[in-house]
């Protein structure tokens, strides 16, 4: 499963948001996500991968495909 | 020989604030320290080094104390590293800042877990590892359990049942030989506080404290290594405020010099 598949199923499982709605160009109000699906989302992504998302760099996320970009690129760097 | 030497504390969300403070105190007296963090492992490794260049060891775990089955990896590993602990300080807290109305569930649950819940999962495991040991253990709580902020609900409850915690535990390890009490402070200066300076829901405390300064990490951390010393044996379950008067003073009635 890509890396972008397995985030769409934390953030869906987590936020309870159909994994339709969830898009790259998506942002997390308009997929009604509040700060606490957001935090716990990047808790669970942070476990899955073994990686760390810094909640100033979460900040800079405009959309779901921000989310999935940093991810690919931390886990990358993870080999 | 100084007065902590020779024991090992843990401390839940010691990487920065209030935990880092606390595990460098304690350190400076002579305690070896495990460091506990959950997200920020740099932050927790720059803490460890810091307590080893005071000349005692240093162990960095990596646990979200939100969940129970993290907790008991957390103590397995303790366990079978050291096989024994002399302090434990409960410092990690999370929490959901809504208004009333807004606090569901999920809200509720996050915040309770890991600022009550995860106090009492944790000292049942490290009781377990402070037989035979005088252990001690102090809790991180804020004065939000008694007095009202705007959004602090959920908070302020959890800490309110971490503090009766205190109390219960307190008298339940009397014979096991442990000590436990907890600590509660005003607005203390760390990330965490300019967090709520930044979204306008407390003004900067310095104003409105009667000693004329803010609470600093330190100041907490002086308490708890007195809670952790034999100093202060005869004090059980309860919770020491530490708010440079606020909470007696709230309108800061401190008259100015010439006047009193």
């Amino acid at each position: 499963m890509s890396v972008e598949e397995q985030v769409k199923d934390i953030v869906s499982r987590i936020a309870h948001i159909d994994k339709d709605i969830i898009t790259r160009e998506a942002t997390f109000k308009e997929m009604k996500a509040d700060s606490l699906d957001i935090v716990q989302a990047l808790v669970a992504v942070e476990e899955q991968f073994d990686i760390e998302i810094p909640d100033e760099e979460a900040q800079k996320f405009r959309n779901f495909g921000d989310f999935v970009d940093f991810v690919e690129k931390e886990a990358a760097k993870k080999g | 020989m100084k007065s902590l030497e020779g024991k090992l504390a843990l401390i839940t969300g010691s990487g920065r604030g209030i935990g880092r403070a606390t595990a460098l105190r304690l350190a400076s007296d002579g305690c070896d320290i495990i460091v506990n963090y959950f997200r920020r492992r740099e932050t927790a490794e720059q803490t460890a080094d810091e307590i080893r260049a005071l000349g005692v060891n240093a162990t960095v775990i990596k646990a979200n104390i939100g969940d129970p089955a993290k907790i008991e990896e957390m103590f397995d590993t303790i366990a079978e590293s050291f096989g024994h602990l002399d302090i434990f300080v409960s410092n990690a807290a999370s929490g959901v800042g809504r208004p009333i109305m807004d606090i569901d569930s999920k809200a509720w649950d996050w915040t309770l877990d890991i600022n009550a819940k995860a106090f009492l999962l944790c000292a049942q495991r490290a009781a377990g590892l402070m037989e035979g040991r005088d252990g001690k253990m102090v809790a991180v709580s804020s004065l939000g359990s008694t007095f009202v902020w705007p959004t602090y609900a959920a908070v302020g409850i959890s800490k309110a049942a971490l503090e009766a915690l205190t109390r219960y535990l307190a008298i339940e390890f009397i014979p096991r030989g442990i000590s436990v009490n907890a600590v509660s402070a005003s607005a203390v200066a760390t990330e965490a506080l300019k967090f709520y300076i930044r979204e306008g829901l407390i003004k900067d405390a310095s104003q409105t404290t009667p000693v004329g300064r803010m609470v600093t990490p330190e100041d907490v951390a002086n308490v708890v290594a007195w809670l952790c010393g034999d100093q202060s044996y005869m004090v059980r379950g309860q919770t020491i405020i530490i708010d440079g008067g606020t909470s007696i003073a709230p309108w800061n009635a401190v008259p100015k010099k010439g006047e009193g």
